[in-house]
């Protein structure tokens, strides 16, 4: 720990912080573009300057250093006992003096002269740093008089447009794209006040290499500015408009941690968000732009049942009903009951607990998304697994006792041989192979509770709509055994309800006893009964979850 | 009655002797005799001592000691590299462009020096893509002396190794900066890198790295072969009063000065340090024109001289005691004809098309003051319509109030604070990674400070006018009581 003057505190910081972070750590904002934590420092940006104050012999006295340091490249360091300051600093530095402040006020004006000043359409307005530093360190007046740089808009790759005129230059997303996603598509091209952004081109000007690697929306999230913006989001809906909820992506079994903006009507991006051992400040493009089910128009609003060979719209108490009439004809041998990778901890809780005491059956089926393509990056790994809940899905199905978790083709074969299955699924988008198909289609009854019509949903003879990740709470076990929460962000559509109420109403309906009131409820019972889970209640999984021991 | 002097030429004694350029009429001209002597004579570090007794300092620009410079590489780290500088790009700087054009094998003696004394087995020559000639002419010498084994692998039995490969740039001033030209030679954008670590600690692929310019390497040969002593007598050693006691400030050996202009006979000249503006006009040929109006000292980066300044004499020390430099030795001279605004246009034109673009305040503060200064050149210079209390050298001798009124020139108020916020020229402090800023703003301030008359005219009359030089420029004392203002009590005595 070095003991450093920041202004006119003294504060304790670790061995080897830079000024920029020790300085947020105690609630000062030193502003920068070029720096970003999870990328190398450049310092090109001069934005943060701060004042570091040493001591000069031939005055025998601490003083102003002649020249300012940049923050994001002065590292905090104990000090040999014969070089405190004032007889015990490591460090004396002020993020706030005159020269400082004047430094920002220059170099502000310098980053504005070729700018277009187009924050009213400009996507980042509300959340850009050239913004929010200008209001708070800059100048409110302009003395550039000439005619400014007009460098043109480019089409970078699939998600990612760039706006060059509002580029800084901080080269964050070129050292993104060479250290983390270790591709390095994006370069500078021309030199100094001609400096852009782009990717590689002919000598006509068509793209050789487009920005289209996997991780490439990140670009969009590091660039301090509104040069680079997203295709997807471009003119939905300004940032101050939307509320936000931390939660986990769904996308794969890493479980980036991220946070939901969305607004009524639906979600409207997906932003990474910090966790050290799982995704740093990063997510995939999968991830990202995998919401889109959430607010499609398909979704599944009400519950179907067969009739004449046709699924057709019913109520919630006819949907039970029918279920129970079935179920009151099968022994426990005849029923299978699926849970889902993509559903939470608590609802294949609820799932199991229901197929357990319920219904008395301890056959118990693992669904869910097929295995796609792993991605391995110099910083970031994509998984193949594209379930955000295999492993806690896997554990909590086959946490009562006598419970058999069947997967792939013993689960099929459990299913050929089955009289009713309750096949909670959560993966739509899931193709059926002929097998799966036939063992399916063999059933007498199939009870299907998805968020979207399916080739699943196709076979079933009651349909129940369920949610996706954005309109519930709970929680995903990752690949490495982090627990996470997930939390609800907009209502589900028409009549569609969480997937756990649903089971838990079917059990009700069947005379069981069960009477949960919300997710966290579940969690506890899952923290008693489920071995390894002792400690994930959700107020200690929090927002930085929790890793299983 | 200025007396005559005479030339002293040591590194380019044998310059115009035919074919020198080959290796056998080097060698009859004492050629490699002196790496011999060394390898011979001396241990790596006795060499290292006389350099560093020696006072050389280094010629590419910053006036750094090179013993000094040398001391601060790591001895426990290997490799370690000696990149020569021959990028030589400064405006008005040619002298390292003969000595690579016609006598090659003096700068590879001078590098086999520095790698014996240094334990060094690579060097690099990043030289400058436009001399295609000089780049000829050096990998030629280069071969012939890997053919007589000079160069390679235990050169002449000794155990000694050094490998020397050229390397052309690709045409960028700011690779003549030591990491920007580092950069460049490792295949990067040539982008300068923050300091510190220096190069002598982290310089070539991360490893210790002596820069040197073409001139400060060929000096090595001469300052081993006839001793430290006969070097010390050229150029004045000054007195350091700043420590206590004061310490020696050594300015020794010649300069090759590079003098263009309004001389009858521009050229490379070696003289000792230490000779005044007028001494080198008149060495040059004299003046071309009636009076000198301005002198650039040092490359288009230093603060420029007026005519109340001839006095200056123009070694390292006296120069950054003028506030200014001698820099590259690039030595331009004006006469009464020249419009100093038009000079400055044509500076900043330079320097705007030359910035790396790496930071902010000189990527974009540099265009911006190329532009005011067209804007000015071309008759569209503001000046407020009001005017202000006039400032100036009060009756006390100091800045102050003098009870008349001024115009304000609001287009000079502004040319001076833009460059001083990519640069400040009095607290000499910069917002940049390297000090190309400073390079930016050096001209721009001291053109602007002390031909003030001139710009204000350009303004008030909408066009370029050129005055007579009495009228043209600032007396200097003004021009130091208006500095003063400007420096922070803080500084006065760093
Ligand atoms: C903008 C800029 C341009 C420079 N250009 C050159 C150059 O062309 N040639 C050179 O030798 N040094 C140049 N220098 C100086 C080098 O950075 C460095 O100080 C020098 O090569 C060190 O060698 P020396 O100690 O032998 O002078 C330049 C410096 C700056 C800041
Ligand atoms: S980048 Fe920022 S400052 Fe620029 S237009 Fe967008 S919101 Fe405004
Ligand atoms: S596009 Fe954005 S991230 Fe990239 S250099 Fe410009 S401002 Fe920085
Ligand atoms: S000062 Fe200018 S030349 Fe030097 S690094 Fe910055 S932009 Fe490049
Ligand atoms: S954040 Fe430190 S220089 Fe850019």
């Amino acid at each position: 720990m070095a003991l450093v003057k920041l202004n006119d505190l003294e504060v304790e910081v670790e061995d080897g912080t830079n000024v920029v972070e020790a300085a947020r750590q105690h609630g000062i904002e030193v502003p920068h573009y070029c720096y970003h934590p999870g990328l190398t420092r450049p310092a090109n940006c001069r934005m943060c300057l701060v004042e570091p104050h040493v001591f000069f012999p031939p005055a025998g006295a601490i003083v102003p250093d002649r020249q300012l340091a940049t923050g994001c490249t002065t590292v905090l360091r104990t000090a040999p006992p014969d070089r405190k300051l004032d007889g015990k600093y490591d460090f004396i530095v002020y993020t706030d003096s005159p020269r400082v402040k004047k430094a920002r006020e220059d170099i502000l004006e310098f980053l504005l002269v070729h700018h277009p000043l187009d924050c009213p359409v400009c996507d980042q307005a509300g959340e850009c740093d050239l913004q929010d530093y200008s209001y708070r360190h800059g100048s409110d007046k302009s003395r550039y008089l000439e005619v400014k740089n007009v460098p043109p808009k480019k089409d970078l790759g699939p998600d990612v447009l760039l706006y060059s005129t509002r580029c800084v230059v901080c080269t964050r997303c070129i050292r993104f794209c060479d250290e983390v996603a270790g591709s390095g598509e994006l370069g500078l091209i021309n030199r100094g006040s001609h400096d852009e952004i782009d990717i590689p081109r002919s000598h006509e000007g068509t793209p050789i290499q487009l920005l289209d690697n996997k991780l490439a929306g990140n670009v969009v999230d590091i660039c301090p500015v509104g040069a680079l913006i997203s295709k997807d989001f471009l003119f939905k809906s300004r940032p101050w408009f939307m509320d936000k909820a931390n939660s986990v992506c769904s996308g794969c079994s890493v479980g980036c941690n991220i946070t939901v903006e969305y607004k009524a009507d639906g979600v409207y991006r997906l932003k990474p968000r910090f966790h050290e051992d799982i995704n740093q400040h990063w997510m995939c493009d999968d991830g990202r732009l995998g919401y889109h089910y959430v607010n499609s128009d398909d979704r599944l609003q009400l519950p179907l049942k067969r009739v004449d060979d046709e699924l057709t719209p019913t109520h919630w108490a006819d949907a039970l009903t029918v279920i129970q009439e079935q179920l009151s004809e099968v022994t426990a041998e005849d029923i299978v009951v699926i849970g889902s990778a993509q559903a939470t901890n608590e609802d294949n809780y609820v799932l199991q607990q229901f197929a357990h005491d319920v219904l008395q059956t301890t056959q118990l089926g693992l669904f869910g998304q097929l295995p796609g393509e792993a991605h391995k990056f110099p910083q970031f790994t994509i998984e193949a697994d594209k379930n955000p809940n295999t492993a806690g899905a896997r554990t909590i199905l086959g946490s009562a006792n006598g419970n058999v978790v069947l997967e792939d083709e013993a689960l099929w074969e459990k299913v050929s041989n089955a009289k009713v299955v309750y096949l909670v699924s959560g993966a739509p988008e899931r193709p059926l192979e002929d097998a799966e198909k036939a063992a399916l289609e063999s059933v007498e009854f199939l009870i299907v509770q998805d968020v979207l019509p399916s080739e699943v949903t196709q076979l079933a003879d009651v349909v129940l709509p369920g949610t996706t990740f954005a309109e519930k709470d709970g929680t995903f076990t990752n690949s490495t055994g982090w627990v996470q929460r997930i939390r609800k962000t907009i209502d589900p559509p028409g009549e569609a309800r969480v997937d756990w109420e649903i089971t838990q109403q079917l059990a009700k309906q069947l005379g069981g006893e069960m009477n949960y009131h919300f997710a966290g409820e579940i969690a506890l019972a899952i923290t008693e009964n489920v071995p390894g889970y002792a400690d994930a209640t959700h107020q200690n999984i929090g927002d930085a979850g929790i890793k299983l021991t | 009655m200025i007396k005559k002097i005479e030339e002293r030429r040591i590194l380019y004694e044998h310059l115009d002797v035919p074919d020198i350029n080959t290796f056998d009429v080097f060698r009859q001209y004492d050629g490699y005799t002196r790496f011999e002597k060394a390898i011979a004579e001396y241990q790596p570090d006795d060499i290292a001592k006389m350099v560093m007794d020696s006072g050389l300092k280094g010629r590419g620009g910053a006036g750094f000691s090179t013993g000094l410079k040398w001391s601060f590489v790591p001895k426990d780290i290997k490799p370690c590299y000696l990149c020569c500088n021959a990028d030589e790009s400064e405006p008005g700087t040619f002298s390292n462009r003969y000595v690579l054009e016609k006598n090659p094998h003096l700068l590879i003696e001078g590098i086999l020096i520095c790698c014996y004394a240094m334990g060094i087995e690579t060097t690099y020559i990043y030289i400058r893509g436009e001399f295609t000639l000089g780049k000829k002419m050096l990998d030629a010498a280069i071969k012939e002396a890997y053919e007589k084994g000079y160069l390679g692998k235990d050169i002449r039995g000794t155990g000694l190794n050094v490998d020397i490969y050229s390397h052309p740039g690709a045409g960028a001033y700011i690779c003549g900066e030591e990491t920007g030209l580092i950069e460049s030679l490792e295949g990067k954008r040539g982008q300068p890198r923050n300091k510190p670590p220096f190069p002598a600690v982290e310089g070539v692929f991360m490893k210790p790295t002596v820069v040197q310019n073409v001139e400060t390497l060929c000096n090595l040969p001469f300052i081993v072969g006839n001793g430290v002593e006969w070097y010390t007598q050229m150029g004045p050693t000054y007195a350091d009063t700043r420590s206590d006691p004061p310490t020696p400030d050594p300015n020794t050996g010649t300069k090759l000065y590079c003098i263009s202009g309004d001389v009858n006979e521009p050229g490379v000249y070696e003289l000792d340090l230490g000779l005044t503006c007028t001494e080198l006009i008149e060495v040059a040929g004299g003046l071309r024109g009636e009076e000198v109006k301005a002198v650039i000292p040092g490359g288009s980066s230093a603060p420029i001289l007026t005519h109340y300044e001839l006095d200056t004499r123009l070694d390292f020390t006296s120069l950054t005691l003028a506030k200014s430099m001698l820099g590259s030795g690039g030595i331009i001279v004006m006469n009464e004809t020249r419009n100093i605004v038009d000079c400055l246009l044509n500076i900043m034109k330079f320097y705007a098309h030359e910035s790396c673009g790496q930071c902010t305040p000189c990527r974009w503060g540099t265009p911006w003051v190329r532009d005011i200064v067209q804007r000015i050149a071309d008759g569209n210079g503001r000046k407020d319509t009001i005017t202000r209390p006039k400032f100036g050298v009060a009756e006390n001798g100091r800045w102050g109030d003098t009870g008349e009124t001024e115009d304000i020139y609001e287009d000079l108020d502004l040319l001076e604070s833009v460059a001083n916020n990519i640069a400040n020229v009095d607290t000499m402090t910069w917002n940049t990674i390297c000090v190309f800023g400073i390079a930016v703003s050096w001209p721009a301030v001291s053109y602007l400070r002390k031909f003030r008359p001139e710009f204000e005219a350009a303004i008030r009359e909408g066009k370029l006018v050129t005055l007579p030089v009495a009228e043209a420029t600032v007396p200097p004392e003004e021009n130091y009581a208006y500095q003063q203002r400007f420096i922070p009590k803080e500084f006065a005595d760093l």
